[in-house]
């Protein structure tokens, strides 16, 4: 057996204030024994960072979803939607009204333009992969159609198509590309500016190219409206019976829509990133203190208390935490960067408020990670200094 | 050590410490439930998209030219398909439905919904199961139940089909998914508020007809449309789900496995290093450094099989969970998803026992006379 040399050659802290609580002390021990493996806690601090990067990924991919879910109502400069009874939103409700109503709705007084567009979703066999899009006709000179192009011209023909980026770039897409719509082949000849749409790709083609396609002739979708007078003109249009929303409302829905859909899934890839962040805190933590039991033991045997064994644990794991939250916002940055490269359909949009929920999760992993080498700590037995290893 | 028998100490020294494993093998086992989560809620979407289709009666589905699924898509077929495919050899019955997005809402909520119209006196292409009530005349529709009970009606209930009043005349199953309803309404209803050609003809064999041969003669008969046997118009459907998941899949795997790999890297050089007097004992009775890497890469395994275990029980668990809670998201475990995982989950423990391994390369073993600190 040995005795307890240790305590000559490696004196520790003045027990009588560790026991106390005494802050100064403490806090001196404890980052000793954290900074005691560099390495490790290095290791440590990235591969929790890596845990708190995927809820900044999952965050930042939600903030990016909402942008693109909203990108058309956003870009086509229209005050009110008219839609078919029911319906609120734009693509996923199959809105279908006679195409006589953009004539209705432009003989209400205070209208000053108004322009149908008719869409539809379309499965198009690209490359042997299944592709969903969604058709957007317009007619020529009119909004509702590609909100700025970035690169080519407008559809002028029924076999011409403008894209957007996201579907672009998702399948290496460019001008004079074709693609397999229904039976027919379009051509790109335009891309629209960003944001890109998400999941699905928008194809802008002429109004009538789009009801052939669809074989919708003599209907439309929906109605886009501008107007000086939003309120008077809405209550103008309601009372001839038509279905009028205007873009708060139709945000709101799509927004709801893809919350409905991609919402829950998202929440759980968030909740498994904190829970194998807070088993890689635990793990790291309570390593240290498995491996350093003596040096703990020795303090517990100079005096100290269950309270500042514990405090010690926590602060461990509290730096941890602290470490993994700046590695983790720092390997976000790069991680959107290979993404922009390696999947530029997928915008990563990241907000300060993203950044403060995750240091909350950091600290809460911290907090609920400390716990078992805590409970460990607190019930370690002072003569483990005295064993043998 | 020699006699023939060896002493697993890869797997003694994994376990010895029963927390430390646990957080090991928990965190390998989040990081890969990631992974396994989000390819069940695929392939639970999958199954609930194919749901109708898969149970057609059909052996035969006609869609427009160039159309090959259902979902996401629109079909119109020429006036006469119907009767030119009636008199294609080997054709037992057919039956045009027609199909459009809708939504079908009632004071309090609204519904997403694929709107079928189809003939309630023969019943093809309707609910697949009707658990409750009966079919629908003009003015009525029949709901799945899961998407009836989030808007919160029953038999009798009023809604809103395109807009218009309809009572509800019965409730199906299983035909609700993470993206939308079903509601099945007769077909001169369906014509009245949408009025458009049909969608889709099912066919159905004469018996001893192989489908694919009727297929191919009724390909022949109506060139200005896509036939498909049945099982192909379903993986055709199926492949929507896979092709549109495979990118976000693809970045989820990789980032899982990525929190996997630190996991390992990590609980294994730290249970190197604290064993490291044991090792040296190892090696002092002339265990060679491909010993010493065995031992390692046995943690490795077992840490990859324990954490694929844990996961695959954890995502079980959790869909049994969430069927309960949300049963419009159904998350599908599947063995070949299990198997992919296991594979790479294996490769990244590997790759993450190589630190160890060189540290024990190094070792000297003079380190087990050494006294600890």
């Amino acid at each position: 057996m040995t005795t307890a040399p240790a305590t000559t050659t490696r004196p520790g802290p003045d027990p009588s204030r560790l026991s106390r609580g005494g802050r100064g002390s403490a806090v001196a021990v404890g980052r000793r024994l954290v900074l005691a493996e560099p390495r490790r806690l290095a290791a440590g601090a990235l591969a929790v960072g890596l845990a708190l990067m995927l809820v900044l990924l999952f965050q930042g991919l939600w903030t990016g979803v909402r942008a693109q879910v909203t990108v058309y109502e956003d870009k086509t400069g229209a005050d009110l939607f008219v839609l078919a009874p029911d319906a609120a939103s734009l693509f996923a409700e199959g809105s279908t009204l006679p195409l006589s109503t953009v004539d209705t709705v432009r003989a209400v007084p205070g209208t000053a333009w108004a322009a149908p567009v008719r869409s539809g979703f379309s499965i198009l066999d690209m490359h042997g992969k299944k592709v969903a899009v969604t058709l957007v006709g317009s007619q020529p000179g009119q909004p509702g159609g590609p909100w700025a192009i970035a690169q080519g011209h407008a559809a002028t023909a029924d076999d011409e198509a403008v894209i957007d980026p996201s579907l672009a770039a998702a399948h290496h897409l460019g001008i004079g590309d074709t693609l397999p719509v229904q039976s027919r082949t379009l051509r790109v000849v335009g891309i629209t500016t960003g944001p890109g749409s998400f999941m699905i790709g928008l194809v802008f083609v002429r109004h009538d190219a789009a009801g052939a396609l669809l074989a919708t002739p003599d209907t439309t979708s929906f109605v886009l409206v501008g107007t000086p007078d939003p309120a008077g003109v809405r209550t103008r249009l309601t009372s001839a019976g038509l279905q009028v929303v205007d873009k708060a409302q139709l945000r709101d829905a799509d927004l709801t829509l893809a919350t409905r859909i991609y919402g829950q899934p998202l929440r759980l890839m968030v909740a498994s990133a904190i829970t194998a962040g807070i088993l890689i805190v635990g793990l790291v933590t309570y390593t240290g203190v498995v491996e350093r039991r003596r040096q703990y033991g020795l303090l517990k045997a100079l005096g100290a208390g269950k309270a500042a064994m514990v405090r010690l644990a926590f602060g461990h794991a509290l730096a941890l935490g602290l470490l993994g939250t700046v590695a983790g916002s720092g390997l976000v940055y790069g991680v959107r960067a290979l993404l922009a490269l390696w999947r530029p359909q997928f915008p990563v949009i990241l907000t300060p408020a993203a950044f403060g929920y995750a240091a909350a999760a950091g600290l809460a992993m911290a907090v609920v990670a400390g716990l078992l080498p805590a409970a460990r700590l607190a019930r370690l037995d002072p003569a483990t200094a005295f064993r043998s290893a | 050590m020699t006699s023939g028998r060896t002493v697993p100490l890869g797997r003694r020294n994994l376990t010895e410490d029963t927390r430390r494993a646990a957080l090991s093998i928990g965190g390998v086992a989040v990081a890969l439930l990631l992974v396994l989560v989000l390819d069940g809620i695929f392939a639970g979407a999958i199954r609930q998209v194919t749901a109708y289709l898969r149970t057609l009666p059909a052996d035969v589905v006609v869609s427009q030219q160039g159309v090959r699924t259902m979902h996401m898509s629109a079909s119109a077929l020429p006036p006469t398909t119907a009767e030119r495919a009636a008199a294609v050899a080997g054709v037992a019955w057919v039956a045009p439905i027609w199909y459009a997005s809708g939504v079908v809402a009632t004071a309090t909520g609204r519904q997403v919904s694929y709107v079928i119209g189809y003939d309630p006196a023969t019943g093809r292409g309707g609910p697949t199961r009707l658990v409750a009530g009966r079919t629908p005349t003009d003015g009525e529709v029949v709901l799945d139940e899961l998407g009836a009970d989030q808007l919160g009606v029953r038999i009798g209930g009023r809604v809103t089909v395109f807009g218009a009043p309809h009572t509800v005349a019965g409730l199906s199953a299983g035909q609700t998914s993470i993206t939308n309803t079903m509601a099945f309404v007769a077909v001169a209803d369906f014509t009245r508020h949408v009025p458009r050609p049909a969608s889709y003809l099912l066919v159905g064999a004469r018996p001893g007809t192989d489908p694919a041969a009727l297929a191919a003669r009724l390909a022949t008969a109506l060139p200005a449309t896509t036939v498909q046997t049945r099982t192909e118009f379903v993986d055709s459907e199926a492949r929507i789900v896979t092709d549109m998941s495979a990118a976000i899949m693809q970045i989820m795997a990789l980032l899982g496995l990525l929190v996997a790999l630190a996991v390992v890297v990590l609980s294994l050089y730290a249970l190197t290093l604290f064993k490291l007097r044991e090792y040296g004992v190892v090696a002092a009775l002339g265990g060679s450094p491909w010993r010493l890497a065995r031992i390692v890469t046995a943690q490795a395994v077992w840490t990859a099989a324990g954490a694929l275990a844990a996961a695959t029980g954890l995502a079980l668990l959790l869909g049994a969970v969430i069927g309960r809670v949300g049963p419009q998201i159904s998350i599908v475990v599947t063995a070949p998803s299990v198997a992919r995982l296991g594979v790479a989950a294996l490769a990244a423990s590997l790759a993450g026992a190589q630190l160890p391994i060189y540290r024990l390369a190094r070792l000297d073993p003079a380190v087990a006379f050494r006294r600890q600190s």
